[in-house]
């Protein structure tokens, strides 16, 4: 098969998998393309496979079938040069022992063969632009986990990458060490190439444009953010009641007949219902509060069910795992 | 924190890489543990042995000759040194796996470049440091039983064949240990898996016929090095061989560190 041209895309994989020395398929066959100024959300649980995806593009794990280009170049444990433009966050950044700030981000400057004239300049004011200027003579080792994300920051910005690859980089961090995180994000994305990883479904929301959804391994979704929003599952509320238990019981009895209902579960006083798409959501929801006031029971609340994002998020998961053994014909919706 | 805007199109040095990791790794074997540990326990056994032989000379009147005595400190501490060499050696690569070789492998140096960077630091600190050890342990003896023909059966020619011949060997056992610590999933099966090499790689070399040298006869005839009685071509043969042991080892070990995942 003849590859497509990937000169203008920042990076390309097609019919990427991974699998650990036959035992564990940890990617399975993910194709997808992201375009330079994309932020991209990568979503998915524990175990999806979305460190692994990060890590064939890095070229720090070699695919077992399938390839991934970066700059419209092959990825490979040798491309040295593809990496001099690429900024990386792992999971839970380690560093040398013994080492501070300044030794720290003088090796790494190093390491992408920056000269000293650039390289001390440079790593001098990263250390100020991340508030580490009054810690950067101090063993790493000492650090919290704020200082130690700052730092990963400063390192993955050492080299001036058109591409930024951070792996849940609000892991462990505090909420005012996270808002600044995300304002950061924030700036960078006018100016570069990102891919998050996150299981903080709300930082994605809020600093992504594009998101992919893997799943065990599987790419389930890659597109905008308004399209993973536009595949929410409508029609699912939450009411808080109020009023005689045997009345609540009697109410969700009834509402439980009407065929514009798919579902009702009374949890204590929460009613959970899912309405079907056929009727107007207004009219059946019209239809509901008339069976409560009916039967003397208050509303205390009304709500939609999830964030946005995160129902999304959700609701795919779960559509995925009903799928079965439908998904051997047809193909991912991503893909 | 403030997002940067740097100037950019940098000239890049690409052998900076190899040097960035070949210093930080020869400061990190000074600074550990187990070099230290390797370090003293040569000095521990190398001095107590020399102060026994100069005891029992100046108390009791036994002495012994220069090149066995040296003899004696040389085949222990090299033998005495593998399990501490193999945990330096077999611990430089696997030893960083799943923790430090991630931020270091995703910046701009190839796998060869790290791997060659490692392998010569390894191999550097170990070997120039158990020479220096030699240079010290022949002088101290020199200095201390030189005073008759018997005792000084030592030559410096000798004394610096018979140091580059063991620490050929260590540079073989280095070379085979840092391969070994690239190819495998973790330090405690690259050790399981160097005592094993070890043990076979001994035994087949003992195994080959008298005119090719193997180190447990080169430990044999180590006094007779020092003597500077040897023969040329069988030292020179060894040399020639280690060192084609270690490029083979090295380069087994770069092509599948390249190939492995980190």
């Amino acid at each position: 098969m003849a590859e497509p041209a990937g000169t203008d895309l920042v990076v390309e994989t097609s019919h990427l998998t991974k699998i650990y020395q036959n035992r564990q398929i940890a990617l399975n066959d993910c194709t997808l393309t992201i375009e330079p100024g994309a932020v991209l959300g990568l979503l998915g649980p524990n175990g999806a496979g979305k460190t692994t995806f990060l890590r064939l593009v890095l070229g720090l794990h070699r695919a077992t079938a399938g390839w991934a280009k970066v700059f419209g170049r092959n990825m490979s444990p040798n491309a040295a040069d593809l990496r001099r433009r690429i900024g990386y966050i792992p999971t839970n950044p380690q560093f040398p022992k013994g080492m501070t700030p300044i030794t720290y981000l003088d090796y790494i400057g190093r390491l992408f063969g920056l000269p000293i004239n650039t390289r001390k300049p440079r790593l001098a004011a990263l250390i100020r632009a991340v508030d580490l200027l009054p810690h950067s003579g101090e063993p790493i080792a000492h650090f919290t986990p704020g200082m130690t994300a700052r730092l990963a920051v400063a390192t993955s910005l050492l080299n001036e990458p058109d591409l930024l690859i951070w792996d849940e980089p609000t892991h462990g961090l505090d909420i005012e060490a996270r808002r600044s995180m995300l304002e950061l994000i924030k700036s960078l994305a006018a100016e570069k190439t990102l891919i998050l990883s996150s299981h903080n479904l709300s930082d994605v929301d809020e600093v992504c444009n594009n998101a992919a959804v893997l799943n065990k391994g599987q790419l389930i979704f890659y597109g905008s953010l308004q399209d993973l929003k536009g595949r929410i599952r409508k029609n699912h509320y939450e009411l808080d009641l109020e009023g005689d238990q045997k009345s609540i019981t009697k109410t969700v009895q009834l509402l439980r007949g009407l065929k514009e209902v798919a579902a009702a579960v009374l949890r204590h006083r929460r009613l959970d219902l899912k309405l079907t798409d056929e009727v107007p959501n207004s009219a059946v929801l019209a239809i509901v509060l008339q069976t409560l006031a009916d039967n003397k029971v208050s509303l205390l609340s009304v709500r939609t069910v999830g964030m946005q994002t995160e129902q999304a998020y959700l609701d795919m998961v779960e559509k995925e795992e009903q799928r079965g053994f439908t998904r051997l014909y047809s193909q991912a919706e991503a893909a | 924190m403030d997002p940067l805007t740097l100037p950019s199109t940098t000239k890049i040095n690409r052998l900076l890489p190899y040097w960035a990791v070949l210093q930080t790794d020869f400061r990190q074997t000074l600074r550990s543990w187990v070099y230290r540990l390797w370090v003293l326990l040569m000095v521990v056994a190398a001095g107590g042995y020399l102060l026994y032989e100069f005891g029992a000379r100046n108390e009791s009147g036994i002495f012994r000759n220069g090149s066995v005595q040296l003899k004696d400190v040389f085949r222990s501490v090299a033998l005495g040194s593998l399990a501490l060499v193999a945990v330096l050696a077999v611990g430089s690569i696997s030893s960083e796996r799943t923790t430090v070789a991630d931020a270091v492998l995703s910046r701009g140096i190839s796998r060869y470049q790290y791997f060659l960077a490692k392998w010569h630091s390894r191999t550097t600190s170990i070997v120039c440091t158990f020479c220096l050890f030699a240079g010290i342990v022949v002088t101290v003896q020199m200095l201390l039983f030189g005073r008759t023909h018997d005792e000084s059966d030592v030559t410096v020619r000798g004394a610096v064949i018979a140091t580059l011949a063991i620490g050929a060997g260590l540079a073989v056992l280095v070379s085979l240990g840092v391969s070994l610590g690239a190819l495998t999933n973790g330090t405690v099966m690259g050790i399981t898996a160097f005592w094993l090499l070890l043990y076979g790689g001994m035994l087949v070399l003992s195994l080959l016929p008298e005119p090719y040298p193997s180190p447990g006869r080169v430990l044999e005839r180590l006094q007779i090095i020092l003597r500077d009685r040897y023969d040329d071509g069988l030292v020179w043969r060894y040399l020639a061989g280690a060192a084609g042991l270690s490029f083979a080892a090295a380069t087994v070990g770069a092509v599948g560190f390249n190939r492995k995942d980190v």
